[in-house]
Order: structure tokens, then C-alpha cells, then sequence
């Protein structure tokens, strides 16, 4: 019975610490500032892009979207995925992260982004401020990156 | 010792074994099963402050008069979302505010410490040798299945009512299968 337990014990010291990698390994390409993608975003909507930069929101369920501040102000990008494919860590805030995956392009209707402000102001992720106005739920444009891998950074 | 006599003993005793394991993918699995509802590693604390009111300014300077005026340590980081809006970042949580209406809120993690760690045990997130260890567990279940059913004889074995029992076991989530199946295609 010693060496089963012996064993067994060896296995769980062997383990690593949590892994900070999610999805597919990252390619070698160079990462494009959020700013860019924003500047141009047609010349990159189909296109795989690498971003990394500071994680200042995570989905608070299923993990399944993490959201880097841009190089510039009033700018983020959103990294999603399908619920499951990965699961991002809810603490990874403040973490910095960098992420690939393909550059997407979601129009919406009028309808939806009412939709969308309701939803984010009942959940309170607007403040008191972004809700009082019903301008925010123009019809629009929605960038973001459907993601195929990332790194965060825990250290 | 027969081949009958075999089984009953390894499926007790490594029935004793898996009890452990098999209580963390349970629970485990429940809370997973539910994370629609509620986030089984955390639950999400909202604290709000008032403070004198000021005008933003640049994100650097702008975090530095909330922390001041919050009695807050210094920031990991500091982003502006959106106009008259302040994100001040903190390792693992945030501080959300509108520093003209002098209002901020406080997003914080608090952890669900006995589903965290089972989550972590289930979901693999350990990786390494953990990821053999779960396999062996997933095939010794495998062996608890098998070996279950031919633990009783006669009447109430395979070959009695055990048989029409597994039957039904089987049906469930071939049934369930059949059903998405058929509500996705209409």
C-alpha cells in the first residue's frame, strides 16, 4: 500500500501552478494597437490581429469575454468567445493580457442597442449618468475580436 | 476465488477510493452546470462612495485625486471608458466612477473558497499530472460501471431487472439528445 501512496503523492506535488494560457498557442505575428484596428477597422474586419494590453473587464459568469483597454482613451477591445471554448478567469483584472483572434464586425439595430442599455443599466455596468440618456441606443457598430487564444499575464 | 468474487471485492474497495473524487465532480459539476446563474468561483461585491465631486482631467492625474480623495492605495492602473468616466484598476477588482457627480463604486470578488477549489479540481485548471490523475478516475468510474452491474446475480442481477434498470439509464440522455435534436432542425 506504501508505494501506491507514495505514488500518489508525487503526482500531486508534480502538478503546476494554474495555467494563464487559454485556447490556441499564439502566433509569432506583432501585436496592432487597439487604436489601429479603430482608426481603419475595415482594413482589418475577417483579418486575425494580436492585441495585449491592460484586462479592465471580465464576463462575470461563464468567462467567456475579456475586455483590454486601449492604447488611448475611450477606446477598448473586447476579446470573445463561445461559452466553454475558454473560460477567463473573473480575477484576471488588472491582469495585462495579449490575445488573438479574428477582427469582427457586428452592426446592430436600433432595437438591440436598446436592448444591450437596458440590459447593461439594470446589471448597473453603466453608472447613473450613462443610463439617463436614451442616445445610446442609436443603431451602430460593434468591433470586436472573436477570440482563438490567450495569455494572461499573472505575474 | 472466482471471477465473480473478484469483481465484488475491487468494486468495493475502489468504490471506497472514489468517494472522494467522485463528491468533488459532483458538486462540482452541479455548481458548473448553473454558472448561467451564478458564478460558482465568486461572487461579485458592488460598494458605493461619494466623494467631492471634480472634473476629469487625464486618466493618470484624474486616478490619483479619486485614490486621494477615497483613501485608496495606488492604482495597478487607471483608463477613461468613456467621457466624464473613470475605471481605476486594482489587482483583481476595479473601482467604476464619475468623478463630476462625485460617485463610485467598487467592484470587488469575493471567493466562494470549497466550489473554487473544486472547480479547479473538475475543470482541470491544475493541468500536469492532474490531467493523468483525472483520466485514471474517469476509467476507473468506467470500471465501477461495468463491474456494478454484474456485482448480483439472479433476479435482481444483469439478467433479472438489473437489465431493464440500465436500459432506462441509457434511454434518459439518448432521449434528451433526440429532443435537442429535433427542436434545432424546426
Amino acid at each position: 500500500m506504501r508505494p501506491v501512496f507514495a505514488l500518489l503523492i508525487a503526482l500531486l506535488i508534480a502538478t503546476p501552478a494554474l495555467a494563464a494560457d487559454f485556447g490556441e498557442d499564439l502566433s509569432d505575428a506583432e501585436t496592432v494597437k487597439v487604436s489601429t484596428l479603430l482608426a481603419s477597422p475595415d482594413d482589418y474586419v475577417g483579418k486575425t490581429v494580436k492585441i495585449e494590453g491592460r484586462i479592465t473587464g471580465v464576463c462575470a459568469h461563464r468567462g467567456c469575454w475579456l475586455e483590454i483597454a486601449g492604447d488611448e482613451d475611450f477606446q477598448s477591445m473586447r476579446i470573445k468567445v463561445e461559452d466553454g471554448v475558454m473560460v477567463f478567469p473573473a480575477d484576471a483584472v488588472g491582469s495585462t493580457a495579449t490575445a488573438e483572434g479574428v477582427f469582427t464586425k457586428i452592426e446592430i439595430t436600433a432595437e438591440q442597442a436598446t436592448a444591450v442599455h437596458k440590459a447593461k443599466c439594470e446589471k448597473g455596468e453603466k453608472g447613473e449618468k450613462g443610463c439617463q440618456h436614451e442616445a445610446a441606443t442609436e443603431a451602430g457598430v460593434i468591433y470586436q475580436i472573436a477570440g482563438v487564444g490567450a495569455v494572461i499575464d499573472e505575474g | 476465488m472466482g471471477w465473480r468474487r473478484v469483481n465484488n471485492v475491487l468494486h468495493r474497495d475502489i468504490g471506497y477510493l472514489l468517494v472522494g473524487l467522485t463528491l468533488v465532480y459532483a458538486i462540482s459539476g452541479v455548481a458548473v452546470n448553473h454558472v448561467g446563474d451564478f458564478n460558482p468561483n465568486y461572487r461579485t461585491v458592488r460598494e458605493e462612495f461619494s466623494f467631492e465631486p471634480f472634473v476629469v482631467t487625464d486618466r493618470v492625474a484624474s486616478a490619483r485625486i479619486l485614490t486621494d480623495r477615497l483613501g485608496l492605495p495606488e492604482p495597478v492602473d487607471a483608463f477613461l471608458p468613456a467621457p466624464g468616466q473613470l475605471l481605476v484598476i486594482y489587482d483583481g477588482w476595479k473601482i467604476e466612477a464619475e468623478p463630476a457627480a462625485g460617485r463610485a463604486t467598487s467592484i470587488r470578488l469575493e471567493s466562494r473558497p470549497l466550489l473554487h477549489a473544486l472547480n479547479r479540481l473538475h475543470l482541470n485548471h491544475l493541468k500536469g499530472a492532474w490531467t493523468w490523475f483525472a483520466d485514471l478516475y474517469a476509467l476507473l468510474l468506467i470500471f465501477m460501471a461495468i463491474s456494478g452491474i454484474l456485482v448480483l446475480r439472479g433476479r435482481t442481477g444483469l439478467a433479472g431487472r438489473g437489465k431493464w434498470l440500465v436500459l432506462v439509464g441509457f434511454l434518459f440522455p439518448l432521449l434528451a439528445l433526440f429532443m435537442a435534436a429535433i427542436s434545432s432542425s424546426s
